[in-house]
């Protein structure tokens, strides 16, 4: 017996039962399918959480790397603090603990009609609902010059990994006296507070190591966030060292010499000992592909559920997803990732859902024993998402003030791994 | 009758799940098996403690950036049923 006869037939209680709880697949069909494609901090929580919330839902995992590295937190590895190891998490517990089937395959093409992803070993996935978080790809081509070759010896190191390796080995074999040179993307890119992170914690590995070493970032903005907390760490802490050249100083970033390793500029030419390279960034390939991104490069989402703009039945989160004032933080991608969740359970379970409710929280370092960190809390307002409420650290607190957060950011990093792969 | 039960079942069944989503919210800072590596734990509490807590950093009387924002946030009856669930949890493992 279907819903539909059970609801002709059926007491006016039971009617009422139904109401409230008859989920969108009824009993006795397969179990409601949920593709997530993309293992990163987004992807790994929305299928995490929708398998602890609903039983009755499949969930399948696509991420073609066997473990995933943070990007967050990969400047410590670059400044010496932390190993790569340690910033490295695989996907065992997902699949003991909590049942997902995760594919190590890339997805090659989505059928939003059919409701398939197609894999590239040729398998073929069927989804009611499907998820993409792809994170973010470069657009490569936007500047001459540098293209994904250029990548092996002007590390962009954006993407954690055998890039953040190369970037270390670089700043390791550079002379003491040479120049760092870091380009710093135009908005919006992943991590607001990341070059300028960069730039700190490997001026820390330079006071040590080679304090006659100069930083030189080439921006293609005119500011950027938490701009003041950064200027007084740097002239309290590295004096002299960081030099940061905004956009209307340097005109636009126009070409690369990869070979020169040297970046040309409307006015000038810069080469350092080692070129830093952060490219302008949109969501990651497959949302291009499978139409989800608009002009902006970026995929406009509902700021309740995620579910793309553009294609209903897929849901974006993380860095992918075009969400307004919410920066491009793996913690936004978290708790993107759980409101999403949430919501594709109700509409596929009937289960309850509360909220949204949408934060950030962003810790960076200044040296080992000197962070900061902001607070952000986020409104679904008229289609898009606003920011409530935010707190951002002070200039002038005290030393201890600043080593508490090292440690909150420590345990925060412990806590958040187990949150989304523990 | 048995409606009238199903209807308190479910919206006792529905706090729980408002205090699930609402503490899926604090896993991303606090581990909710009971371990502390230097956020404190907030699971297995006295769930009336919970609220005052909670209170306590939405009127700005404790101070906190992060707790601060986020209890602001809360409405009193998310409150409630954030902390209803959590004291229930359990305190879970022995410290490593």
């Amino acid at each position: 017996m279907n819903s539909w006869t059970r609801r002709q037939f059926g007491s006016l209680a039971g009617a009422a039962c139904l109401a409230a709880v008859a989920p969108r697949v009824a009993r006795g069909q397969a179990k409601a399918r949920v593709v997530i494609v993309g293992g990163g901090i987004g992807g790994a929580t929305v299928a995490k959480y929708l398998a602890m919330s609903a039983g009755t839902i499949e969930v399948t995992l696509v991420e073609p790397k066997p473990r995933y590295t943070t990007c967050f937190f990969s400047n410590l590895y670059l400044a010496g603090i932390r190993s790569l190891e340690s910033l490295t998490h695989g996907y065992e517990t997902l699949t003991q603990r909590y049942g997902i089937d995760v594919v190590h395959d890339s997805a090659a093409a989505i059928d939003p009609v059919a409701k398939t992803v197609a894999l590239k070993s040729g398998a073929t996935l069927p989804y009611d609902r499907l998820v993409l978080a792809p994170g973010i790809a470069f657009k490569f081509g936007a500047i001459e010059g540098y293209d994904e070759a250029a990548t092996g010896i002007m590390p962009h190191a954006w993407i954690a990994g055998p890039q953040t390796e190369l970037l270390r080995r670089q700043l390791e074999g550079m002379e003491d006296g040479g120049v760092f040179l870091i380009v710093a993307p135009p908005n919006p890119f992943r991590c607001p507070p990341g070059p300028y992170e960069r730039a700190s914690m490997v001026a820390y590995y330079f006071k040590q190591f080679k304090p006659r070493a100069k930083i030189l970032i080439l921006d293609a903005k005119d500011s950027f966030f938490e701009q003041d907390l950064f200027q007084d760490a740097w002239d309290r802490l590295y004096p002299g060292m960081i030099e940061w050249l905004p956009g209307q100083f340097t005109g636009a970033i126009k070409s690369v010499d990869v070979k020169g390793l040297s970046v040309k500029t409307e006015g000038d030419t810069f080469t350092g000992a080692v070129v830093n390279f952060i490219p302008p960034q949109a969501a990651g390939e497959l949302a291009q592909q499978a139409g989800l991104a608009d002009q902006s490069g970026w995929c406009p989402v509902e700021p309740t559920t995620f579910e793309s703009k553009l294609q209903p039945g897929i849901h974006v989160v993380g860095d992918a997803a075009l969400t307004d004032e919410m920066p491009k933080s793996a913690f936004v991608a978290n708790s993107q990732a759980k409101v999403c969740a949430f919501a594709i359970a109700a509409a596929l379970t009937g289960s309850d859902r509360f909220g949204p409710h949408l934060f950030n929280t962003c810790f960076t370092f200044l040296a080992a024993d000197d962070a900061v960190s902001d607070a952000i809390a986020f409104e679904p307002t008229e289609g898009t998402i606003k920011i409530s409420e935010i707190l951002i650290s002070q200039v002038g607190e005290d030393a201890e003030i600043r080593r508490r957060v090292v440690q909150q950011a420590n345990g925060w990093y412990d806590a958040f791994m187990h949150d989304v792969f523990g | 009758m048995s409606l009238l039960l199903f209807v308190v079942h479910r919206s006792a069944a529905a706090q729980n799940e408002r205090g699930a989503q609402l503490a899926a919210m604090c896993a991303s800072c606090h581990r909710l098996d009971g371990r502390d590596h230097g956020i404190p734990s907030i699971t297995g509490l006295d769930e009336k403690k919970l609220v005052e807590t909670m209170e306590a950093f939405r009127s700005g009387k404790r101070s906190s950036q992060i707790m601060n924002v986020v209890a602001r946030s809360l409405s009193g009856e998310d409150i409630a049923a954030l902390a209803a669930y959590l004291a229930v949890q359990p305190k879970g493992a022995e410290q490593p």
